[in-house]
């Protein structure tokens, strides 16, 4: 094969391009406190200072517990947000109702709202019901499928199941809910598992909505 | 599972009943960046309880990261129940005009052991505007110049003397200024200046200027004192050159030139840096400013306030007082916070330690005659950021008009103000309305179904039932979070509202703020940002992760290692990303380091109005690895016949991918297209830690307008409307999107097709 070296040339320009930066982080994260920055931060750290990773924790006070919290608030949104979500693709998918494909329309337009939109009313509604410093305003919204997104990828991938699927779970006499729970559910698993992904993404990265909502120390 | 579930409820369910507990609470949104400051305030509120019988101090931290300013303004606008609140004192007269706090005069008046003559006379008056008092400090620092021992020593140049010159300085700062690596490029200064408002302003006033008149109803900056002023400054930038900008005060992983010893002096900054500079094995003192015709430097001060939410006002005025008093002041002191407002604490050896850096800790005190706030007229960080932009220009690139850039100051401020006086005459909307506009969502909801035709059968009607059943819980969530929430925002975008007022009070502007869209070089420069980053990052975006899919798509174990060094990035949250990249792309980062060793000279990506956008797209091409997946799926699932046949047909890898996969590809690249383009257009955390919209404004992208217009503004209506017009652009944008698409992407006629 004649296009073997520069491929292999092409992977390792690509990776490294891409570690790089995080190497960067790494080797800062271990160096000597007021260590330059510059060229000198590619060089690798010797001796390590695993200390300042003792002293960030240490820093942030109660780290055990704002971990717990983390991952709390990560598993229930990931297992409302694809329950619901999946309930709802299935749905649009694969029954018919009345203003199916206008709601779907809003689906859509919802994906373009900017977060900005809602976020300040959203904030105001969570004081009328008297939740704020409490887990509900970030668990609630992700829970009752707050991203339309993952609607629309749930709604693709069950149109995407042949139709005799329905038709047959239909004929046996189950009812929506059971050919959802029996059928449909069991064969999203990797839809599932992409949608699990990217709400543990979303919710472990979230950086504002615990910023407001969540005020005391035990609670972040 | 079930018992994760389980462990969820029983923690949710503990919570609410914790905020259930009625007992009598005063809650302290304090401040924790040390964690001894943190403990000693601790201890205060435990020896108030042990005092009052049934009172709980419940003390919540602001939390010194970014955004934790922002989140005292989140707590007033959200009417949080919060009795003692800090705040920085440039926010008092905003708060205290938008009626957000409680005055405290008439608890100071009943208090027998009240004694105003405590404090320091100066730092009482911003509190004390018309007769109100509202807070009592906390620490304070006047703005003075920091300088480097050691290089003062290692050049052999004299100690500047208290009362010395602008004259003088720059006879240092030309000794200071060199280039020690002699690659023809200065790399040491006079000083590393700092660029806010509130240290630029000693300038203006040893100029014998101002920044509004003395009513607060016109701003200054046009005129000749503030021009010279900040052409001195430009000046020792760009013409003299013996300045630069120390990279980042706040920012821990850069190396501030003064720290390095690349700077001589570095300010005007407050008492703050002594506790990062105590750390830091390097001998350091602080000056007095130099002197200007007039002498003058700033105050910064933080204060404790009673927001108008309080439960407690009078328990907050007696906690207050223990914060504010002697023990606990001289304690702040002992730690390094700051000036402590208390004169005997300030005068006690626990402020003025001996043997403790720096040696001449008394200059903070010197100063204060001179020291001044500013005025406590207005809304200082919404005229900050009014004129940010400007400020930026002056100082990063070389060939600004000053005179220019100060009108244009002085137009925008005085455009604000002049809003501010039409406000009181406008209708007010009735309270009902934005609650209406919420429950109109679901109104939509259930008319959007009833309108439609009826479906026949009684299958049919049972389909529907089921259907609705399903649909439940994500609707409900649909119109309670995301569709009502957008319409009230509609709403809001009519009318002109700061989140610091009472809901009662939001005032009916029709589309005034739809025009003022017109009329607003801000958000034209905005969307121009905002316009470029989505044409360069899209494309490229799109090209290089498709590019990547295919070097990776083979398995084996390279291309499995490099796919997952594509991959994670993505797994990092933005703004780490954001912090990250911040230092790779710094003057003299490592970027610009590999660059030089390729020789290339790498611009100042994130001081560069040219450059600041290329510098985004570079970020964002990092984390173009979920479309990279995106495509590799695709990829992996395609029918490969087409090409076999192709390639025994005699067509090269090339003509094989252009006219055979790619064409294969069409709705997974309009699908990343899309998607692409709407996240580029609400691009947030990277430029809110990068850049803050600088410089200038070249990277004030449309969310971050958005979010400033709503935060730092205080206008809540503009900046929903703001928010709605970037809305409509992406709809227009995604239908062109869909038309232009029509003819072009084709959709292979199988049922297990694509996922898009």
């Amino acid at each position: 094969m004649s296009g073997r070296l520069p491929r292999a040339l092409c992977l390792l320009a690509v990776g490294a391009a891409f570690a790089l930066p995080l190497w960067v982080v790494l080797s800062l994260s271990l160096q000597a406190e007021g260590t330059g920055l510059g060229l000198g931060a590619l060089a690798p750290p010797v001796p390590p200072h695993w200390e300042n990773y003792g002293a960030a924790i240490g820093r942030m006070g109660g780290f055990a517990r704002l971990l717990a919290n983390t991952l709390l608030i990560t598993v229930l949104s990931i297992a409302g947000q694809c329950f619901t979500c999946s309930l709802a693709g299935y749905a649009f998918a694969r029954l018919s109702f009345r203003g199916r494909d206008a709601l779907f329309v809003g689906v859509l337009a919802a994906m373009m709202l900017p977060e900005q939109v809602s976020a300040l009313p959203r904030f105001l509604l969570f004081r009328t019901l008297g939740l704020v410093d409490t887990p509900w305003p970030l668990v609630l919204p992700t829970v009752l499928g707050g991203a339309p997104f993952f609607v629309f990828l749930f709604r693709q991938y069950f149109l995407a199941l042949p139709v005799e699927l329905g038709e047959a779970a239909r004929l046996d006499g189950c009812s929506p809910w059971r050919a959802y729970w029996n059928v449909f559910l069991p064969l999203a698993r990797p839809m599932l598992a992409t949608v699990a992904i990217f709400t543990f993404l979303a919710t472990w990265n979230d950086f504002w909505a615990p910023l407001v909502y969540l005020l005391s120390r035990s609670r972040r | 599972m079930r018992g994760l579930a389980l462990l969820g409820a029983a923690w949710l369910a503990g919570s609410a009943a914790r905020a259930a507990q009625g007992t009598r609470e005063l809650v302290v949104m304090a401040e924790e960046r040390h964690l001894t400051a943190w403990s000693a305030l601790e201890e205060l509120a435990r020896g108030f309880e042990a005092e009052h019988e049934g009172v709980r101090v419940r003390l919540l931290p602001l939390g010194g990261a970014a955004g934790s300013q922002d989140k005292g303004r989140f707590l007033l606008a959200g009417d949080v129940p919060l009795d003692l609140l800090r705040i920085d004192v440039t926010e008092l007269a905003a708060f205290a005009g938008e009626g957000a706090l409680v005055d405290l005069a008439p608890f100071a008046a009943a208090d027998p052991s009240w004694d105003a003559a405590a404090y320091f006379p100066g730092v009482l008056e911003p509190l004390r505007a018309g007769g109100h008092l509202y807070g009592l400090p906390s620490t304070f620092t006047p703005y003075v110049m920091y300088v480097n021992e050691a290089l003062l020593a290692e050049l052999g140049l004299a100690r500047p003397r208290a009362d010395w010159t602008w004259g003088e300085f720059l006879v240092l700062a030309r000794a200071a200024t060199a280039d020690t690596d002699g690659d023809g490029r200065a790399d040491r200064y006079g000083i590393s200046l700092t660029q806010w408002l509130q240290a630029v302003a000693p300038w203006v006033w040893q100029a014998g200027g101002e920044l509004l008149s003395a009513d607060g109803e016109r701003a200054r900056m046009g005129e000749p004192e503030f021009v010279a002023a900040l052409s001195f400054l430009h000046g020792l930038l760009h013409d003299e050159r013996v300045a630069s900008f120390d990279a980042s005060f706040e920012n821990q992983l850069t190396q501030g030139l003064f720290q390095a010893g690349r700077a001589l002096f570095y300010g005007p900054v407050g008492y703050w840096e002594t506790y990062r500079f105590r750390a830091l094995p390097f001998a350091w003192d602080v000056v007095p400013l130099p002197r200007g015709a007039h002498a003058a430097t700033s105050i910064a001060m933080t204060v404790y306030v009673v927001p108008r939410t309080a439960r407690e006002p009078e328990l907050a005025w007696r906690f207050l007082r223990r914060m504010a008093g002697e023990p606990y002041q001289r304690m702040l002191a002992e730690i390094g916070n700051g000036v402590p407002g208390r004169v005997d604490a300030a005068r006690s050896p626990s402020f003025l330690a001996p043997g403790r850096a720096p040696a001449s800790e008394a200059v903070f005190l010197d100063v204060l005659p001179e020291a001044r706030f500013l005025p406590p007229l207005a809304n200082w960080r919404k005229i900050e950021s009014l004129c940010q932009s400007e400020l930026e220009g002056i100082l990063l690139v070389p060939d600004t008009d000053v005179a220019a850039a100060c009108r244009a100051m002085a137009e925008r401020t005085d455009a604000y103000l002049a809003r501010e006086r039409e406000r009181g005459g406008r209708p007010r909307l009735p309270p009902g309305v934005l609650p209406a506009a919420g429950a109109l969502s679901v109104l939509a909801l259930v008319a959007l179904v009833l309108t439609r035709p009826a479906r026949r059968g009684r299958m049919a009607r049972r389909e529907e039932r089921a259907a609705w059943a399903l649909l439940a819980p994500w609707a409900a969530g649909f119109a309670l979070f995301l569709l009502g929430p957008a319409l009230v925002a509609g709403v809001l975008s009519l009318c002109e509202w700061s989140p610091l007022r009472a809901l009662d009070d939001v005032r009916w502007v029709g589309l005034d703020n739809y025009a003022r869209l017109a009329s607003d070089p801000t958000f034209h420069a905005s969307a121009r940002a905002t316009a470029l980053y989505a044409l360069g990052s899209v494309p490229l975006g799109l090209a290089l992760a498709l590019a990547l899919a295919l070097l990776v798509e083979r398995a084996s174990t390279a291309s499995a290692l490099v796919r997952t060094a594509c991959y994670v990035p993505v797994l990092i949250a933005p703004v780490i990303v954001a912090a990250l990249w911040r230092v790779l792309l710094e003057e003299d980062g490592p970027v610009n380091g590999a660059l030089r060793a390729l020789g290339l000279a790498g611009p100042a990506w994130l001081r560069d109005p040219a450059w600041v956008v290329p510098a985004f797209v570079l970020v964002s091409l990092w984390s173009v690895g979920a479309q990279m997946l995106v495509f590799l799926a695709a990829l992996q699932a395609r029918d490969r016949t087409l090409e076999e046949a192709a390639r025994i047909d005699g067509a090269g890898a090339w003509r094989r991918f252009r006219h055979v996969t790619l064409p294969g590809l069409g709705p997974v690249v309009l699908f990343n297209a899309i998607t692409g383009t709407v996240a580029a257009c609400q691009v947030f955390a990277q430029p809110y830690v990068m850049t803050q919209g600088g410089p200038g404004d070249a990277s004030r992208f449309l969310v971050l307008y958005v979010y400033e217009s709503a935060f730092l503004h205080l206008e809540l209506g503009y900046a929903s409307a703001l928010a709605w017009a970037l809305f409509a652009g992406l709809g227009v944008l995604t239908f062109l999107f869909l038309r232009a698409s029509r003819r072009r992407v084709h959709y292979a006629a199988r049922a297990g097709g694509g996922p898009a």
